[in-house]
């Protein structure tokens, strides 16, 4: 396995200087949302 | 529907696609007119990505899942964040840095051109059958709700739709879709307040929530690992990453739109706008569907939600008592609903805990009475399998709703349709004109010829979307082997562009067989198990990948033994080559 060249480099995102900052926000997110959800569910069952 | 209703629809429907057209002028050339000259911003990529995925029927049979069902269906999309962030690190880099026009002429770059064919007619095919009938999908509800003639519904907004696709292209769709989406933003809004203010007096928005949550409707997250559950996390996070790899990575009608950003960085911002959006978006839509469920619990609801099928029962001599345990069970449920509301205002856990118990088995005895009536309908009919579902939501809208919020939520759901299949039209003139014609037809000709033949195809597909939705209603059974077909088909797509990005020494031959035996393996799948269909896909996909390196591997040994004796035979030649 080997990681294309066209993946290195390029721009950084406008906000949180690296791409990988961003995408771990992206997650937290989605992490935060499945707690949220099952919360919810939990909550009013 | 109102005078007032009509105005507010027609002037929505109108004036979106005309300022999508405004925004388009001056498209010349085949890559303006495909690929906007790759110079659209994040936020409209993102909203354009988010408007071709949501179809009509996620508007109708979304809020009617979670009126019959709860709200499980949103872990279907929990996966699709993980597939953005994975996709805006590597899809959307790779074929913007190699400037293709499709994601499938990048397969003919990095393998060989009968896999850029074949993986172009899959996509033309499943395509092809799924653009007519996004067309025909909200003409059916149409036609039940309002008696309105399917056929001229789909032909009224195909005409519209293939308009502005074929004079503004992909600049037109996107800033359509991009007005689209944020009307369709606000519909689902101004339906939730009003769903919520038609509660009965002394029923709160936290009552209502509570009363959802009492009878499973708000069940939005199933920890329990089940293969043959459709919906629990863990499908939804491994098999909804592998579809939403898919369809996002591999699918032209989702692939274009990110191709058309003004840079690598606005691309991958529009995914991950995506990633963030969707999930709390379907959730919303869920809860609506939720709030209907509760609003009926205090006005009543028809047994079944589709006229005609009404009709139908009322002719048949168990009608009278059929009808009459529903009306019963309802009173009992809402008796029941109203007595659990006080309950839990008091702090007798005891006459809760009663409450609770009598509204839940009020609950299964309405239910019961409603299988009651459709059992006799299919009875009746002959019909195997009744669902009136994507009726649910419409009817609450029609009934309830003020006069010009019913315009706007019907505008909402046709300009839905509308997005979905202009985005598919472009993708199809452009895999059509790229892959096909412009490869294997005319390979020189100027760019003011492509960009006639791609207006052209994108009015043929148009016409072709229109005709193949007058017959949708014959098809019957193959609408639900057509949305089959997606899950088929993707799983293969995703595991050759794996191959084709990290996997250099698998080459075009390994990549064109695994296609073929991961389709196998899935068929195999379908036919053998029982696994939710959500599994498919991430069987597929490691089938492609596992095969192409296993070939690859196989051969380079064969390659290298061959060389070996060529290189005794010879006397020890100099050859490199040992991969074929």
């Amino acid at each position: 396995m080997k990681i294309p060249n066209a993946m290195r480099g390029g721009e950084p995102p406008p906000i949180l200087g690296r791409w990988r900052n961003l995408n771990i926000v992206v997650l937290i997110w989605l992490a935060f949302l499945i707690v949220l959800f099952y919360a919810f569910t939990r909550y009013f069952s | 529907m109102r005078p007032l209703d009509w105005i507010v629809m027609v002037a929505t429907i109108i004036a979106i696609p005309s300022f999508g057209l405004w925004r388009a002028r001056g498209s010349k050339t085949v890559n303006q007119y495909l690929l906007a000259g790759r110079s659209m911003p994040w936020y409209a990529m993102g909203l354009s990505i988010m408007a071709t995925q949501a179809s009509a029927i996620t508007f109708i049979a979304t809020t009617g899942q979670a009126y019959v069902d709860g709200m499980r269906f949103v872990q279907f999309y929990f996966g699709l964040p993980i597939a953005m962030v994975i996709l805006s690190a590597t899809a959307v880099p790779i074929f913007h840095k190699s400037g293709v026009f499709t994601a499938y002429e990048y397969l003919e770059r990095r393998f060989d051109a009968k896999t850029r064919a074949l993986a172009a007619l899959v996509f033309l095919i499943q395509r092809g059958m799924a653009v007519g009938l996004a067309l025909y999908a909200p003409a059916i509800v149409m036609s039940v709700i309002f008696a309105w003639p399917d056929r001229i519904t789909t032909l009224v907004i195909g005409i519209i739709c293939v308009l502005y696709t074929t004079m503004g292209g992909i600049k037109a769709v996107t800033w359509t879709d991009v007005l689209q989406m944020s009307i369709i933003f606000s519909g689902l809004i101004l339906g939730l307040i009003t769903v919520i203010s038609l509660m009965p007096r002394g029923v709160s928005f936290a009552d209502a929530v509570y009363l959802a949550g009492a009878v499973g409707k708000l069940n939005a997250v199933d920890l329990h690992f089940d293969a043959d559950n459709r919906y629990n996390l863990w499908s939804g996070l491994i098999g909804g990453s592998f579809l939403a790899l898919g369809y996002f990575g591999c699918d032209q009608s989702q692939v274009q739109r990110y191709l058309t950003g003004k840079s690598v960085a606005q691309s991958r911002l529009s995914l991950l706008f995506n990633a963030m959006a969707k999930v709390p978006m379907q959730f919303f839509i869920l809860f609506v569907g939720a709030m209907v469920f509760v609003s009926y619990l205090f006005i009543q609801p028809p047994m079944l939600f589709e006229k005609t099928a009404m009709r139908a029962i009322a002719k048949q001599p168990q009608y009278t008592a059929v009808e009459q345990r529903f009306e019963t069970a309802w009173q009992r449920r809402k008796s029941a609903a109203e007595s659990l509301n006080e309950a839990r205002k008091d702090d007798d856990s005891a006459k809760l805990n009663a409450s609770i118990a009598e509204y839940r088995s009020a609950q299964k005895e309405i239910e019961s009475a409603r299988e009651s009536g459709v059992r006799l309908y299919e009875k009746a009919t002959g019909e195997k399998k009744f669902n009136d579902t994507n009726n649910i939501f419409l009817t609450f809208v029609t009934t309830y709703f003020p006069v010009g919020v019913v315009g706007l939520v019907i505008a909402v759901i046709l300009m839905a349709a509308m997005s979905s299949s202009s985005g598919e039209l472009n993708s199809l003139a452009a895999v059509s004109v790229m892959d096909i014609y412009r490869r294997h037809f005319r390979r020189d000709a100027s760019d003011k010829h492509y960009l006639a033949i791609s207006r052209l195809f994108t009015a043929l597909w148009g016409a072709w979307a229109v005709v193949f939705a007058q017959f949708a209603k014959n098809l019957g059974s193959l609408v639900e082997a057509v949305n089959l077909v997606g899950s088929y088909f993707y799983p293969v797509l995703l595991g050759v562009f794996v191959l084709a990005f990290f996997f250099p020494r698998v080459k075009g031959s390994a990549a064109f067989w695994a296609i073929l035996t991961g389709e196998a393996g899935i068929v195999a799948c379908a036919v053998l198990t029982k696994i939710a269909f959500l599994w498919y896909n991430v069987v597929g996909s490691l089938i492609v990948v596992v095969f192409g390196l296993l070939y690859s591997t196989i051969n380079r040994s064969s390659g290298i033994s061959l060389t070996v004796v060529s290189r005794c035979d010879a006397g020890g030649s100099d050859t490199d080559s040992v991969d074929r």
